[in-house]
């Protein structure tokens, strides 16, 4: 039984900031149907995000790592037919979750940050030779200058002043 | 015709045969691809946008500013890339206050100005709809003859068609296969032919088993239904995830036959006679046997 005197009536407030509107969602489950990791172990049910939003079920939501195994495919964004924009109430969701638990936080967030990158283009010099391209990709890996600014920029952002001990130099 | 070429992390860290293969058949066509210098990471979906909106935005801003400086559209490969930008310009075009936002963060840290006039393609579209068959057929010496394909249309091409589409109709695209078709090479359709890769996202890292089984119905529907001799792709993660679930497949059941996989771009440059070693050198299944068949027979 969910004791409705203890959710958060506001929640969708704070997490659906671009989406569509959710209050439309009648929990058809065509945004499961289409879902590839709807084959998830757990699976990902967007109807259920969605219903735990409105319903303003807060632990439970915050418990809830399903929203990260979304492939990003945005099958569901299509097939909605509420304009619900499933995919981005998965994205929602896991800021949501990333600003109340900065557990959450992706490590690739703090590799951008250092690096421009989520791989390290600078460092497979010899395979790209091999190849015949130059070693070093004309992306912000060979524009130090640039990579200075960019960091700058970041700096400004929410995520890096309330965590700036994941963010290297 | 100009382009900015977003190279993204993966394909020049990882498979940087298909950035080689992308520089040097696009120019055979007409199509000038000009760097992006001091691009960055789209950003991935499971990154900045899983993280902070405005930080997400300001990193495509960031990206979108280099393109305007040049006056040329963005053309990626990365069907996560393309997805991720598109998206990203959909959202500063519509939000006047996240837009102003980025573009104040940009000007006053950085001396950079996103303007909005920005463009992001895909290869597929810029391929089929700038460049044209009939241009490609004519670039390579002699069709491939005698060898057929499935294709694996880029899912982040597709959807939602609204903000990323490009083909008549999301649901039955065509233009990969009429690309494949314009080098010789027959396209066979199968059952699980619009099923996506489900390589993109968190699937494989938080689920590889449900992952893998996924992967697995469609490499298997692909053996039962066709004669394919190789799987065309034009995105880096449909190239690497294939690649590596069918080594994964071949491991768990010997019965299973793996095929190669190429980028189109990779399939295209070795017809236009470029060096395999050079466009085509980086696989886990090896493509040499089909490579040789492309080169060699008929030919």
């Amino acid at each position: 039984m969910i004791d409705l005197s203890k959710v958060n009536a506001g929640l969708w407030r704070e997490i659906v900031e671009n989406c569509g509107d959710i209050r439309h969602c009648f929990t058809c489950s065509t945004c499961v149907a289409g879902c590839p990791a709807a084959e998830g172990s757990p699976p990902l049910f967007v109807r259920d995000l969605v219903r735990k939003i409105l319903l303003g079920l807060e632990e439970s939501l915050l418990d809830d790592e399903t929203p990260w195994l979304c492939v990003t495919c945005s099958t569901c964004e299509e097939m909605c037919p509420m304009g619900v924009k499933p995919f981005e109430v998965c994205l929602a969701v896991r800021r949501w979750q990333a600003r109340n638990d900065e557990s959450f936080i992706p490590a690739s967030v703090a590799e951008i940050f250092e690096t421009g990158h989520t791989q390290p283009v600078d460092r497979v010099r010899e395979k790209r030779r091999a190849v015949g391209l130059e070693e070093v990709p004309p992306t912000i890996a060979k524009f130090p200058e640039m990579l200075e600014k960019f960091r700058a920029v970041l700096r400004e952002t929410d995520l890096v002043k309330n965590n700036d001990y994941m963010f290297r130099e | 015709m100009k382009y900015g070429l977003f190279l993204g992390c993966n394909v020049p860290a990882v498979r940087p045969d298909v950035e080689r293969a992308i520089r040097l058949s696009m120019p055979r066509l007409g199509a000038e691809m000009l760097d992006l210098e001091g691009s960055v990471c789209c950003p991935a979906f499971g990154s900045f946008p899983s993280a902070d909106e405005t930080a997400s935005l300001a990193v495509s801003a960031w990206n979108f500013s280099i393109a305007e400086e040049l006056g040329v559209p963005m053309v990626t490969q990365c069907g996560s890339c393309y997805s991720s930008l598109r998206m990203a310009l959909e959202k500063l075009h519509e939000n006047g206050v996240l837009r102003e936002k980025v573009q104040g963060l940009l000007r006053e840290k950085a001396g950079r100005e996103f303007c909005g006039t920005a463009s992001v393609r895909h290869i597929i579209d810029v391929l089929h709809n700038d460049i044209g068959i009939d241009r490609i057929r004519a670039s390579i010496d002699r069709p491939v003859t005698g060898m057929s394909a499935v294709v694996q249309y880029p899912c982040h091409t597709l959807f939602p068609s609204e903000v990323v589409g490009f083909e008549e109709s999301s649901g039955r695209p065509r233009m990969l296969r009429g690309l494949v078709e314009a080098l010789g090479i027959e396209v066979r359709p199968y059952s699980r032919e619009l099923q996506c890769c489900g390589g993109a996202g968190g699937f494989v890292k938080g689920s590889f088993a449900g992952a893998s089984e996924f992967a697995f119905r469609k490499l298997r529907a692909v053996r039962a239904e066709t004669d394919a001799d190789l799987i065309v792709v034009s995105c880096i993660t449909c190239l690497e995830h294939l690649d590596r679930m069918q080594a994964e497949l071949a491991k768990k059941d010997p019965s299973f036959v793996p095929l190669p996989v190429f980028d189109y771009n990779q399939l295209l440059a070795v017809c236009m006679g470029f060096d395999p070693a050079e466009v085509a050198s980086i696989s886990t299944i090896p493509r040499e046997a089909v490579v040789e068949r492309i080169r060699g027979a008929g030919r």
